[in-house]
């Protein structure tokens, strides 16, 4: 597996143990709860039971974020919201809770044995933010209340449902927010807009498909879950195709500009340093995910327009010693990219990325922020990369004295405070 | 204007089932109950249809859903309302394809109408009682719908098209489509369920809701794959001006390759996988310094062990995307001979992965009509005469056999001529070249590169 992979993937931090150890008591708690009280509705928890593990077995990774489990997500939501006339007894919040629990767990075990990609973190958020939403749902729809065919009492269940999955959604990009700026330190704000943003898309189809599955069963019974799992499947299909594309797409990126060290223009492994500082920056400054990619991409491919140029001097030294020489190197290399058609904008960053700060961007609102980042990456790489071996103090003094002149002065204090958060190579 | 029969019958055939389908419709008018009902579905049939042209090229799908849907909430007249309401909503096309068009989904939804009546489906709160019959009856309602709309559009094409349109059209557009038909159904009866159990026009909401976000994954799946597929064409472009004659190489061989590929009627995926596979088969000449690849005149052995490396780099390159590994083969191995004399394992035969073998044909006829600095493009037929010759020595035989016949019946778009863009430049000598026997690039010894 590519190094890389890694960027995006929470590392069990501080509050992924909170958050473990919280879901790991709430779920005790209601399993204790139900055992004593006694499991009512088999068929309805054993069938939920059973799309909550295929779906958790299922789960996959998308917009570069976590994993996502959509079948068990709405299958999930779906067992917290039954109301009769078919649905009955309905499951209290405890069952919901101690079902949603073993499901989730019995659902990870093969993922854990085959080796498969698992986060128990990402697991118990997706379980508690469910019990969130059996517990909103419980509150505002008094037990009375059943589909009966009539709209007066079908609106206010329906608009309880969303109010609950809503609930669900909005807790879960809360924690999420706060769980990127711990990992990645974005910015609060910028990570909870990137978390409301992916709950526009796959969560909005997540939660309708456990409305449409909690008021199907609760009208037809156990039909239901065969008719409604066609929306399931379809989403789980799409985002998965989405997914594979995405990742292809990345890696074809990143072995591209590999290509660069292949023909001996960079020493191994300095596309990718450069590109994980920019990240590092990117993530500091919390810009939006499009422009984070956007990012990675012009770091890594910085360097491809040496491509078009003589041979390499023997040794893999650059040639490019003057600014005009690597100036020339960013125009061919955007010109490159830009041949592609669809990295306009990674083709404009790296076409500014050899400008000084004084003669670019100070003056050109239109450079983009993020030439400034790969031009401080790249700097800082050369310095401190492997080979060239200065500590990232005297590195962190040499770029400071051509702040304003070389350098843009908000990237160099963003590569401070990410310098000073431990950041390495 | 010269006067065409099979315009006129087009016409004629449009115009009966124009009428026929205008009989239909005015049949279940009479029939329909519930004005305001089937007003409500009328709307959610528009908007659905509104929004399938926002992306992909199937004609049927949403519309479907919500057809399905209304057999069981207000009964099989009222779909066939709703199917002329759904059909106001058209891409923009010739006036006698928006008409045919309209006929053709009216007169699906009354052969489906007529279907889901004689099996006697639930119309209305009964649904609740009976779902076995419900699911029966949908079932048989979108499959019957599909059948007819798939006859009739086929009946046009045959004379519009002629017979091959049909089997376009079955290959591409109905063999795709059966299996989410199905799917549909279902959904239809679920949306039904919602709507009759009280939500009504919401339903469509719920139904629709969960579509939309799938096909914009979907697009988004298509983007990508799309912005892949150039980012590794203008990057191959790059690695090509290192050699100012192989311009436009790689993409002429992964076109070849896939002409050959569809003729073996391989699977969409590897398909795919084969054009990939000879778009990059010599991504790996990155590594080989530009001065090699221009030298002019023959390489000596040094030199030659540099090329050869070529097809290892290329794996180290890509190793890391996820391609079938029929790619990551068939870049390894593209110079491989069939009698066991290529680089860089010396793999014999049938040993030779499939489609390293394939890729092998197609890198030397392109080769060879292209104009080198030392010689002259040959012209197709030779081209292939020269495969036949070879095609026990360096060749699978089967697969010039193909890729001859290919290039016989399809025809093909040699490189065009090619001048060096600096007079002074030096011939310099095609590793893929065939026709410059021993000692030139093709028949090297089977050693491996040396390390």
């Amino acid at each position: 597996m590519n190094a890389h992979e890694s960027d995006y993937q929470f590392r069990i931090s501080g509050s992924g143990i909170a958050i473990v150890l919280a879901g790991g008591i709430l779920g005790v708690t209601a399993l204790a709860m139900t055992v004593q009280r006694g499991l009512t509705g088999w068929s309805f928890a054993v069938t939920f039971g059973i799309l909550i593990v295929v779906g958790e077995m299922v789960q996959f990774k998308v917009d570069r974020s976590r994993n996502r489990a959509p079948i068990a997500t709405s299958a999930a939501l779906g067992y917290a919201m039954l109301r009769g006339p078919e649905a009955s007894p309905i499951p209290d919040v405890a069952q919901v809770v101690a079902v949603v629990t073993i499901a989730t767990v019995i659902g990870l075990i093969p993922r854990v044995v085959a080796g498969l990609r698992w986060d128990i973190v990402i697991s118990t958020r997706r379980m508690i933010s469910v019990a969130a939403a059996a517990a909103v749902f419980a509150l505002v729809t008094p037990q009375t209340m059943h589909w009966d065919g009539t709209w007066s009492n079908a609106v206010p269940i329906t608009a309880a449902m969303f109010l609950a999955v809503l609930t669900a959604g909005v807790s879960d990009a809360l924690v999420g927010a706060g769980q990127a700026t711990e990992a990645l330190n974005r910015p609060f704000p910028a990570a909870l807009r990137d978390e409301l943003v992916v709950l526009a898309r796959i969560g909005l189809a997540m939660g309708i498909s456990g409305v449409l599955l909690a008021a199907g069963t609760s009208l037809i019974g156990l039909w239901a879950p065969p008719l409604v799992v066609v929306p399931l499947l379809l989403t789980q299909f799409a985002f998965r195709r989405f997914a594979s594309a995405q990742r292809t797409y990345r890696t074809t990126v990143r072995s591209m500009a590999r290509s660069t060290e292949i023909a001996g223009f960079s020493s191994p492994g300095q596309n990718a340093r450069t590109a994980s500082l920019a990240v590092a920056i990117g993530n500091d400054l919390g810009l939006t995910p499009a422009r984070m990619e956007a990012l990675e991409y012009a770091a890594l491919l910085s360097g491809v327009g040496q491509l078009a140029l003589a041979d390499p001097s023997p040794g893999g030294a650059s040639l490019l010693r003057s600014r005009e020489e690597r100036q020339q190197a960013a125009e061919i290399g955007a010109s490159i990219i830009e041949r592609s058609g669809v990295l306009d904008h990674v083709a404009e960053i790296v076409r500014h990325s050899n400008d000084p700060y004084r003669h670019g961007r100070a003056n050109n609102s239109d450079i983009p922020v993020e030439s400034g980042i790969v031009n401080v990456a790249l700097a800082y790489e050369q310095l401190v990369g492997e080979g060239n071996g200065q500590t990232p103090g005297k590195a962190m003094e040499s770029i400071g004295l051509g702040i304003g002149a070389e350098y843009d002065p908000v990237v160099v204090e963003s590569l401070r405070r990410v310098i000073g958060r431990g950041f390495r190579f | 204007m010269t006067w065409d029969p099979r315009v006129t019958t087009l016409r004629l055939v449009v115009a009966l089932t124009a009428v026929v389908a205008f009989t239909a419709f005015v049949v279940a008018l009479v029939e329909a109950r519930d004005p305001l009902v089937v007003a409500g579905l009328c709307l959610v049939a528009l908007i659905a249809s509104s929004l399938r042209s926002v992306h992909t090229q199937r004609q049927i799908e949403l519309v479907s859903v919500v057809l399905v849907a209304v057999y069981v909430i207000a009964g099989p007249a009222a779909a066939v309302i709703v199917a002329a309401a759904g059909s106001f909503v058209q891409a923009p096309a010739p006036k006698i394809k928006l008409i045919f068009n309209s006929a053709q989904r009216v007169l699906s939804a009354a052969a489906a109408a007529v279907a889901y009546a004689a099996l006697g489906g639930p119309v209305g709160d009964e649904v609740f009682s009976r779902m076995p019959d419900a699911l029966i009856a949908t079932t048989a309602a979108s499959v019957v719908l599909q059948v007819v709309n798939a006859l009739l559009v086929s009946m046009v094409l045959s004379l519009e098209r002629g017979l091959s349109g049909v089997g376009e059209f079955f290959r591409h557009v109905v063999r795709t489509t059966a299996i989410p038909v199905l799917g549909y159904g279902l959904l239809g009866l679920s949306m039904a369920v919602v709507w009759l159990g009280g939500l009504n026009i919401f339903a469509g909401v719920l139904i629709l809701g969960p579509l939309l976000v799938a096909r914009w994954a979907l697009s988004q799946y298509e983007a990508e794959r799309l912005a892949q597929a150039a980012t590794m064409r203008a990057f191959i472009q790059v690695i090509e001006t290192k050699d100012l004659y192989t311009r436009g190489h790689s993409e002429r061989v992964s076109e070849g390759a896939g002409l050959l590929g569809r003729h073996l009627r391989l699977s969409a995926d590897r398909q795919n996988a084969l054009e990939h596979a000879g778009l990059l088969h010599d991504v790996g000449k990155v590594g080989v310094p530009t001065s090699i690849i221009r030298k002019p005149g023959r390489l000596d052995d040094a030199e030659m062990d540099a090329i050869r490396l070529h097809p290892a780099r290329g794996v180290e390159l890509i190793g890391n995307i996820p391609f079938l590994e029929e790619v990551k083969s068939a870049v390894l191995h593209h110079h491989e001979k069939y009698d066991g004399s290529g680089y860089p394992a010396g793999l014999a035969g049938r040993n030779i992965p499939y489609f390293a073998r394939i890729i092998g044909i197609v890198d030397a006829f392109d080769c060879l009509t292209s104009t080198r600095s030392y010689r002259p493009a040959r012209s197709v037929e030779e081209t292939l005469e020269i495969l036949l010759k070879d095609r026990h020595s360096h060749f699978d035989p089967e697969l010039v056999d193909a890729f001859v016949e290919v290039i016989t019946t399809r025809g093909w778009k040699a490189a065009e001529d090619q001048l060096p863009p600096d007079a002074t430049v030096q011939a310099s000598i095609d590793h893929d070249d065939l026709s410059l026997g021993s000692g030139g690039g093709a028949s090297g010894s089977a050693a491996g590169p040396s390390a």
